[in-house]
């Protein structure tokens, strides 16, 4: 393959380059882009039964394939693109950039509109070169009128479409993003759409933590209901990817947030804002429970359980105690810490007991049991009750399961038994 | 279990260079200066730096170099922290950071810090805790952290802290091995460990051992070699590396590598690149593997260059 793809002219390369242009401009739709072996090209074309016109065939034979704004570019001829494409736009943005090479503002807007044109191609083929987003910023910014804006988003997307991981086309939204926010009544309908993207791409690329990682940045733009929209909206996605920490990380951003809003607005019947607050939270863990218990085994859930109950404790309760001293009439919500702390030994003790020769089974069993532990040392007392005291009979149990299960962590282990026994 | 096949590791690295003819080797020229820091580490931590030619690379590097005082990471791209602490390790590595005008280097990193503390890897404003990082790590080599407000950059930093114990990009990010190598690294050089929670971050690292003996980054992922070096480096500097089993990663490692061609890959009988190779011997120098000189956990360059830095007399 290196053999044909070396033997391109530059005049042949060039050619391709401003056929690539000339398919993005014709259709601007396009929404998907892929890379294709010459040998799919027939296959692609034998599906369709090759009803191309001939003005496609002008341009596809080989090369490219366009239908139903889906884009698939020959990788035979990715390097003689790339390597025209780069070599165009370096010298457009060069010119753009220099002083006094040009005479007036028709001449400006001549080399920007290049420039676009150039570094699209560019990072059609190499999604994180990212002098050529910079450049695009670079020009947006001139302009600042939200269709420019929009269509960056676009070109992102497209650009996710092929690389779904690609941290500057991630980075290149934030960017759009910010500066629509400083004037625009649509943020929040984008904000919207934003996070409809990231689950249609968490959907192709699993664990995908940058994009998740966008979700997770575009909390901070959205209003209480929409947070909560939010959670109630995302758990059916996460209900079914129970292997993806991301996805609970996610709620918990999400479940977090909301509670930040409480904190700012203690004044305001805060005691009814808490018992929802109180009532999301509780659904939250009967939900992880009934998910933990139909798949076995799945760490990202026994670390989402982790972070409910120690936050429930040590955070909500407290913050409960006050609202309630204050609140007329008292707050119809009330913690037992106590009868929790039953109800989790409880959890902990039905998934542990059935130690198989099974896999998943015995991972059930050291979650659980690393679960229980790891709440005691984060916790371990809350209001006169010792959690501790709670947990001492089965502690022996669990050490001796988990430093047997589970070896590779035995200075962990030992070192929780230390800590449990000292007085 | 095989031994490190150090000699084809060499080879490896200096024929990389050589062979640009993939679309995959051609579209990451874009981060070639970090490439550069992968490779030449990797050969100084094998005893083998000699093995190019010093003032190809500087000079090379020297291009690179933007009149803001930033580096990009090749000729005629714009320039980034990331490709900037990359440039001055690698001419920590041959001791020729004096050829370098430190107050124009650190001008422009130190410029890049925003009013919460934290820091964007570029004018154009994306903010992450591995740019506070590379921003520390950076100007500590050159000393001069007295350019930014170091406590502003912790505070920062502990800000994205999460309740697992471990750190995200920014507020309320996903813990990610990465990450916390980043934070934990920008916390140790600043002399501010103290805001770890060490039994909890090590908790959740140690959670990072898989059965085969390798580390992933995140929960429920496949091991990857590279994290042999996030994630080890971070116990290292929070004392909790007795908490995994360090035998089990050694012949992880090694049971990743091309015994034919040389290199390292993310996980055994994947393609090997210089990146993994260099995550690969790294780690196994962190966990004291004979023959290879010793790294540092923060600066991730060797101990022998950091003493250097700090300890020479000017």
């Amino acid at each position: 393959m290196s053999t044909r793809e070396n033997s391109y002219t530059e005049a042949e390369a060039l050619n391709l380059l401003a056929q690539l242009e000339r398919i993005l401009d014709l259709d601007p739709l396009i929404d998907e882009v892929g890379f294709i072996h010459p040998s799919q090209f027939a296959t692609l074309k034998e599906e369709i039964g090759d009803s191309l016109s001939s003005e496609d065939r002008d341009h596809e034979s080989t090369s490219f394939w366009i239908r139903d704004h889906k884009l698939g570019i020959s990788t035979q001829i990715l390097i003689p693109v790339y390597k025209a494409a780069k070599h165009a736009f370096i010298s457009a943005l060069r010119q753009y950039k220099t002083p006094g090479n040009f005479s007036g503002k028709s001449q400006d807007d001549t080399l920007a509109i290049e420039v676009m044109i150039h570094s699209k191609a560019l990072l059609l083929l190499s999604c994180d070169f990212a002098t050529a987003w910079n450049s695009r910023k670079l020009i947006v910014s001139n302009k600042r009128l939200l269709p420019i804006l929009m269509d960056e988003l676009h070109l992102s997307a497209l650009v996710l479409s092929y690389s779904p991981k690609s941290e500057q086309a991630w980075s290149h939204r934030r960017w759009v993003i910010n500066m629509i926010s400083r004037n625009c009544s649509t943020l929040q309908w984008i904000i919207e759409r934003e996070s409809e993207l990231v689950e249609k791409i968490a959907e192709r690329s699993k664990m995908n933590y940058r994009a998740w990682n966008h979700r997770c940045w575009l909390v901070s733009f959205m209003t209480r209901e929409q947070v909560l929209d939010e959670l109630k909206k995302s758990r059916n996605w996460s209900g079914l990817h129970v292997a993806d920490n991301s996805c609970f990380h996610y709620r918990r951003r999400l479940m977090l947030r909301n509670l930040e809003g409480f904190c700012y607005t203690q004044d305001n019947n805060s005691s009814g804002y808490f018992v929802e607050t109180y009532q999301i939270w509780k659904e939250e863990l009967d939900w992880n429970e009934s998910l933990i218990k139909r798949y076995i085994g799945r760490e990202a859930l026994w670390l989402h359980r982790r972070f409910l109950s120690m936050y429930l404790i040590k955070h909500m309760a407290t913050h409960l105690l006050a609202v309630s001293c204050q609140s007329k009439p008292k707050a119809s919500v009330d913690i037992d810490i106590d009868s929790l702390m039953d109800h989790e030994l409880c959890l902990v003790h039905s998934c542990s007991t059935t130690i198989a020769d099974a896999n998943f089974e015995e991972a059930q069993a050291i979650h659980s049991a690393a679960y229980m532990l790891w709440l005691t040392k984060q916790i371990p007392e809350y209001q006169g009750i010792d959690i501790q005291e709670k947990l001492r009979a089965g502690v022996g149990d669990m050490t001796r399961m988990l430093k047997r299960s589970c070896p590779d962590r035995s200075s962990l282990w030992d070192y929780l038994v230390g800590y449990h026994s000292e007085p | 279990m095989g031994e490190l096949a150090a000699d084809k590791h060499v080879k490896y690295i200096i024929s990389v260079e050589k062979k640009k003819d993939s679309f995959e080797s051609v579209v990451m020229e874009h981060l070639r200066l970090n490439g550069a820091y992968w490779g030449l580490t990797t050969l100084d931590i094998l005893g083998k730096l000699d093995a190019v030619d010093e003032e190809d690379v500087i000079s090379w590097i020297l291009k690179c170099q933007d009149e803001s005082g930033g580096f990009a990471g090749n000729i005629g791209h714009d320039p980034h922290v990331l490709y900037t602490l990359s440039a001055v390790q690698v001419l920590a590595l041959f001791d020729k950071l004096d050829i370098l005008d430190a107050d124009k280097v650190s001008n422009y990193v130190a410029g890049l810090q925003n009013g919460d503390g934290s820091f964007s890897g570029d004018i154009w404003g994306e903010v992450d805790t591995r740019f506070s990082y590379i921003a520390i790590c950076c100007l500590s080599i050159l000393q001069r952290l007295d350019k930014i407000n170091v406590d502003k950059a912790v505070e920062y930093i502990v800000s994205c802290k999460n309740l697992d114990g471990g750190f995200g990009c920014t507020p309320g990010g996903e813990s990610h091995s990465g990450q916390i190598f980043c934070c934990v690294g920008a916390l140790a050089i600043a002399g501010a460990l103290h805001h770890v929670d060490k039994d909890l971050l090590g908790w959740w690292l140690c959670e990072r051992q898989v059965k085969s003996g390798g580390l992933n980054g995140r929960p429920e992922k496949l091991p990857d070699v590279c994290y042999s070096w996030w994630v080890l480096s971070s116990l290292i500097m929070i004392d909790r590396v007795h908490w995994i089993n360090k035998d089990k990663l050694v012949k992880f490692i090694l049971d990743c590598q091309d015994m034919e061609n040389g290199g390292i890959s993310d996980r055994p009988d994947d393609a090997v690149d210089v990146f993994h190779t260099y995550f690969g011997v790294a780690g196994l120098s962190l966990l004291e593997y004979p023959g290879l000189k010793p790294i540092d956990p923060a600066y991730a360059l060797p101990v022998d260059v950091v003493n250097r830095i700090f300890f020479s007399k000017k």
